[in-house]
């Protein structure tokens, strides 16, 4: 087997405003012919970096330090525009994360396929449209015809980056660079995405470059798996001993951050009270504000029963639109609701009922870390309003802190001064002033690197065991929820399709439905056998 | 762009003009001098004033006024002028048209070099036509209408002698000579525009070209040209239109003082003379005329991007 | 506020407006004790001359100083174009936020109002409304804060609007806090930053806008120094006299340079995202 790309001690610094920054320091990788590489790394590790450098494609302030990327024994480095045109497209092709951004809104489908075809391979305009009608057909698309004349807003995700695979396998290229193509897709709708890269891989025999962040996506999809660590791979392995026998202190801490059903962070002697905190009666929630001219309004949530016990911790995961955060918004008050909800037996009817020992009892975190602190308050005054609204004093607020793992010094700072994880900290904090029986978490941390949602998580369970509280776990990360909850919620398209214990979640018993949200999470490589 | 949707649209436009009709008219009548006085003269008997007040429905309730005027104006009756006696409709439009000629050569002119010079500055970002572009935005939206058309004036008609000061000569009578009393009115039109334009193509621009879906067609292997005229510009004009659309009401505003400086026979001045001399029914037909183009101009510029935007289905 | 103070003053923008802004609040201060001629002293021999030692800016069809009267035009101009910005920010700003806050139908029939009141061009509103009130600077000044009021309304409701969606403004509901806490002490110093960039760049346009009515002979009524008045008598003399007009001319582009420069500054200071 040929090696195909050989990176060999590339180095590339950034100029910033505060000086050079080194992005990528003594790179070297290889991939042989037909085969697929895996590059994990977390923010800020320079992964997509690399593939820009590798398709040529660098900002006017990067500063390329020395080595070489050889594709096919040619030195691209030193190749000159009108080759690296030619390359593009025709033998290295990409595909990107957010297949909505990649496409160009104001052409169809179709002459967005066409044009590489015309471009490459030289096709008149009718040849490349039946070739490409018919590579739509090869990526499962359908009803092609159709297709090739829709605009990106009339085709779903899914669709979208079918169309992006079947453009980039257009001109029968030997390397294909993807660059986190399952991260802005639902988990089902992702892993048809990698099914059918695996069937279009076995045909045509093409390598890959196969970037994303998720260790266990990337151990199952490749043959070896590179780890990057801000800016320098740290060590390379198969794909199948990466995840059993990592050798560097990085790569462990990585793999033991990956979210395992198998490994249970909550332990069975913390079982969940028998008093229900919080119950949901019949509830159903609608959207859309009334106007002139829109009588319509979407269901987002519709007869939903659940109850949350003392101590408990409930996952309710689902895909996107299933209605799990507006769940969660309805606990709060934040949404309109139909039907009844009780707290510890006291009945309300719509959150004008919810006062303040409702509000005591019950809080919320959420999802985006630079949206949930008001960027004009400081830690201190954000963390002092619940603290006086629910009787705790502002002389708290250092304990609190404390409680968070931030510094006491933290007090007197802005939210843009902390990073994504210490911002989330306070949101919990904030949430844990009124020492509630039950914290809403909304997708609390899908925003962070795995390594620091471990961080998050290893905290919410810390506290859960000094307060006792419960938490009403959404996520759409049913393995990170599979280790935590005590029973989950399976939520689809507003109603609740299935309720049981974590242990049976994935029993022959399931929902079908929720055996197939079970099939498509990416378990890591040597999971089965410990299952 | 559904049938619904057109609907919609024309209901909003009536219902623009309606209340920009209300608002002309609340504002003009608030105050009015006694139009019968200024009419008649200071010494007109009581029975004459009072025949023409009632003639001209002068003591009637304000809404009912109101109502008089507005269904004169459905059938195209806008009213007399109190100065020159005859009807004040004919000669707005044909005011109108003479403005109209100003303004779409300000457009065109303004969409020639705008467009263009926003682009470059933003495709060679921090080169010297970027810094040219800023300079000239920064100026041309500091500088009011009047001190650029006097010091326009100054330059050219005064010291230079190139074109004449003031004036207008029809096109259709001498196309040369009215050119040449129109140049110096669209440039000092021009100005204001070229300026707001070409900063607002620039920063729609620079958005484009750092989006995804350029950097995607880059990497497939398109030319340089192909990725700018395919990709970039169809997306950084489609915002273009809109503010084109809302420049039309700085245009108008503009008009009004160029043609007080350059002595243009358009609606601009027609409202000022009709201003100074306190005769309201032109007052309130110019401004309702000036309205409506505005407003009109606005529902062609939504049709046009609605056409051309795929994602605009419905509002 | 020093940290602000620092940021404002790092660009250049900021600098530059900063500067032109501080020496224009000199000029509209103590500008009649620094001219160094009497504004109102005609002077029959000088009239008509050129820029030179003995008039700075030349001298006009009186024989006034035109420097004199540039520094005590200021007064006239810059407070009350000031003054119709805030005025119509004020009503702007009220209206837009209830717009915001009522939500609905409510919200369509208020923003449909507004654009409709928008569809009157800025400068033909600003005219009816003076011509109606009489002329004068003071109601030159009021016309102007009406024509401002729906714009402003426009920006303050889509800014109340993005502010309301974030996640900090539900994290105060969810606490139970009540409609005065979440508008005032949540929402409104978020509202606050880009509206005041708004309103300062507003303020150039206020000040070409008081001009240019003062030149229809709407504004300031003679004799009194405002600068569109006084390139509104210069015309007569364009031949003789250029830096009649010259000289108003650029004083009124250097106040709105002025400002728009600061409202850049201002937009880069204000955000706090862009400190990293």
């Amino acid at each position: 087997m040929s090696v195909l790309l050989d990176i060999s001690s590339f180095t590339l610094d950034y100029a910033t405003r505060t000086g050079m920054v080194r992005v990528l320091e003594n790179i070297t990788l290889a991939i042989q012919a037909g085969e697929v590489l895996g590059l994990v790394g977390e923010s800020g590790s320079g992964k997509s970096t690399l593939a820009y450098a590798i398709m040529r494609d660098l900002p006017a302030n990067a500063h390329e330090r020395g080595g070489s990327i050889c594709f096919a024994g040619e030195e691209l480095t030193r190749l000159r525009a009108r080759n690296i045109r030619a390359l593009r497209g025709a033998r290295i092709a990409m595909v990107f994360q957010d297949p909505t951004a990649a496409l160009n809104p104001t052409l169809t489908l179709g002459s967005q396929i066409a044009e590489t075809l015309i471009r490459h391979r030289l096709l008149t305009r009718e040849a490349a449209w039946r070739e490409s009608e018919s590579l739509l057909r090869r990526v499962d698309i359908a009803d092609p015809q159709a297709m090739m004349h829709r605009y990106p807003h009339e085709a779903s995700g899914g669709e979208k980056q079918r169309v992006a695979i079947a453009t980039a396998f257009a001109c029968q290229p030997e390397l294909i660079i993807f660059d986190e193509p399952t991260s802005a897709l639902d988990v089902i709708t992702g892993a048809r995405i990698l099914e059918l890269f695996g069937r279009l891989r076995a045909e045509t025999g093409v390598a890959a470059l196969f970037i994303s962040h998720d260790l266990a996506l990337v151990s199952r999809i490749g043959d070896r798996v590179a780890v990057l660590e801000r800016g320098r791979v740290v060590e390379t392995k198969p794909a199948d001993t990466v995840f059993i026998s990592p050798t560097e202190p990085y790569t462990r801490a990585l793999v033991a951050a990956v979210p395992r059903p198998s490994r249970r962070l909550v332990h069975d002697d913390d079982a969940p009270g028998e008093a229900k905190v919080v119950q949901l009666l019949d509830i159903s929630v609608r959207y859309g504000r009334p106007s002139f001219f829109r009588r319509r309004q979407t269901l987002g949530a519709s007869q939903v029963n659940l109850d949350i016990c003392e101590k408990e911790i409930l996952g309710i995961v689902g895909e996107s639109g299933s209605g799990k955060s507006t769940l969660g918004r309805a606990m709060t008050g934040l949404a309109a609701f139909e039907g009844e909800i009780r707290l510890r037996g006291r009945r309300l009817t719509g959150p004008g009922q919810m006062d303040r020992s409702y509000r005591h009892a019950v809080q919320i975190v959420f999802q985006h870390p630079d949206a949930s602190l008001n960027p004009r308050q400081r830690v201190a005054d954000i963390l002092a309003r619940p603290l006086a609204l629910f009787g705790g004093a502002a002389a708290e607020i250092p304990r609190l802190l404390e409680q968070v793992r931030l510094p006491p010094s933290y007090a007197r700072r802005y939210p843009h001064q902390l990073s994504g994880g210490e911002k989330q900290r306070v949101a919990i904090a904030r949430a844990f002033a009124a020492k509630p029986a039950l914290v809403v978490c909304d997708e609390v941390t899908a925003s962070l690197d795995v390594s620091v949602q471990a961080q998050v998580i290893a905290l919410l369970l810390a506290l859960r065991a000094e307060h006792g509280t419960a938490y009403a776990f959404i996520s759409h990360d049913l393995n990170l929820v599979r280790q935590i909850a005590h029973r989950i919620a399976v939520m689809r398209r507003g109603r609740l399709v299935d309720l049981r214990a974590a242990a049976s979640i994935a029993g022959p018993d399931a929902h079908a439905y929720t055996r197939e949200l079970t099939a498509a999470c990416p378990v890591p490589v040597g999971e089965e056998t410990s299952q | 762009m559904t049938t619904g949707w057109l609907i919609r649209r024309c209901l909003f436009v009536l219902y623009t003009m309606l209340i920009v009709s209300i608002v002309v008219f609340a504002i003009t009548q608030i105050l009015p001098a006694d139009a019968a006085v200024t009419l008649l003269g200071e010494n007109a008997t009581p029975a004459a004033l009072a025949a023409l007040r009632a003639r001209l429905h002068l003591d009637d309730p304000a809404w009912l006024q109101y109502w008089h005027w507005l269904s004169a104006l459905a059938l195209g009756d806008f009213g007399t002028s109190m100065r020159t006696g005859q009807a004040v409709g004919p000669v707005m439009f044909l005011a109108l048209t003479r403005s109209l000629v100003l303004a779409l050569c300000a457009i065109a002119l303004m969409l020639l070099i705008a467009v263009p010079l926003g682009i470059s500055a933003a495709v060679r970002r921090g080169g010297p036509i970027d810094l040219l572009a800023g300079v000239v935005s920064y100026l041309g939206v500091s500088l009011p209408e009047f001190v650029t058309g006097t010091v326009l004036l100054i330059i050219f008609a005064d010291r230079l002698h190139w074109l004449p000061a003031t004036g207008y000569v029809p096109l259709t009578d001498d196309a040369v000579e009215g050119v040449r009393h129109l140049v110096l009115p669209v440039l000092t039109v021009s100005l204001i525009l070229i300026a707001h334009v070409s900063r607002m193509t620039r920063s729609e621009m620079i958005d484009v070209l750092h989006a995804e879906y350029v950097r995607a067609a880059r990497l497939k292997g398109l030319s340089a040209s192909q990725v700018l005229l395919r990709h970039a510009l169809r997306n950084a004009l489609l915002p273009v239109i809109t503010i084109v659309a809302l420049d039309i009401g700085y245009v108008l505003g503009g008009i009004i003082v160029v043609e007080e400086i350059f002595a243009l026979p358009g609606i601009g001045r027609a409202l000022i003379v009709a201003i100074e001399t306190r005769d309201l029914p032109a007052i309130q037909a110019g401004a309702l005329i000036m309205a409506g183009t505005y407003a009109l101009a606005n529902f062609l510029a939504d049709i046009a991007y609605a056409v051309l935007d795929k994602r605009i289905r419905y509002e | 506020m020093s940290d602000f103070t620092y940021r404002l003053l790092r660009t250049p923008q900021g600098v530059l407006g900063a500067a032109i802004l501080v020496a224009l609040g000199i000029v509209c201060t103590i500008g009649p004790a620094i001219a160094p001629a009497d504004p109102e002293a005609m002077n029959v021999l000088g009239r008509f001359k050129p820029p030179g030692a003995q008039f700075l800016l030349g001298s006009d069809d009186f024989g006034r100083d035109m420097l004199s009267r540039l520094l005590v035009g200021a007064r006239g101009t810059i407070p009350l174009a000031l003054g119709a910005t805030l005025l119509g920010t004020l009503a702007g700003a009220v209206i837009g936020t209830l717009s915001a806050y009522l939500g609905g139908r409510w919200d369509e029939a208020i923003m449909r109002t507004t654009d409709a009141v928008l569809a009157v061009p800025g400068l033909l509103l600003a005219l009816l409304v003076a011509n109606t009130l009489g002329k004068g600077s003071f109601n030159a000044m009021l016309a102007i804060a009406v024509a401002f009021a729906p714009g402003m309304a426009r920006v303050t409701r889509s800014v109340a609007l993005t502010v309301r969606r974030q996640d900090y403004v539900s994290a105060a509901i969810a606490r139970g806090e009540g409609v005065a806490w979440v508008v005032f002490r949540e929402m409104l110093p978020n509202v606050a930053a880009p509206v005041v960039v708004e309103t300062t760049i507003r303020v150039a346009f206020a000040v070409m806008l008081f001009a240019t009515l003062s030149f229809l002979g709407l504004g300031a009524q003679p004799p009194a120094s405002e600068w569109g008045l006084m390139v509104a008598q210069a015309r007569a003399f364009i031949h003789q006299a250029p830096w009649m007009i010259i000289a108003p001319g650029a004083a009124i582009a250097l106040a709105a340079i002025g400002f728009n420069l600061f409202g850049d500054g201002l937009r880069d200071a204000l955000n706090p995202r862009d400190a990293r």
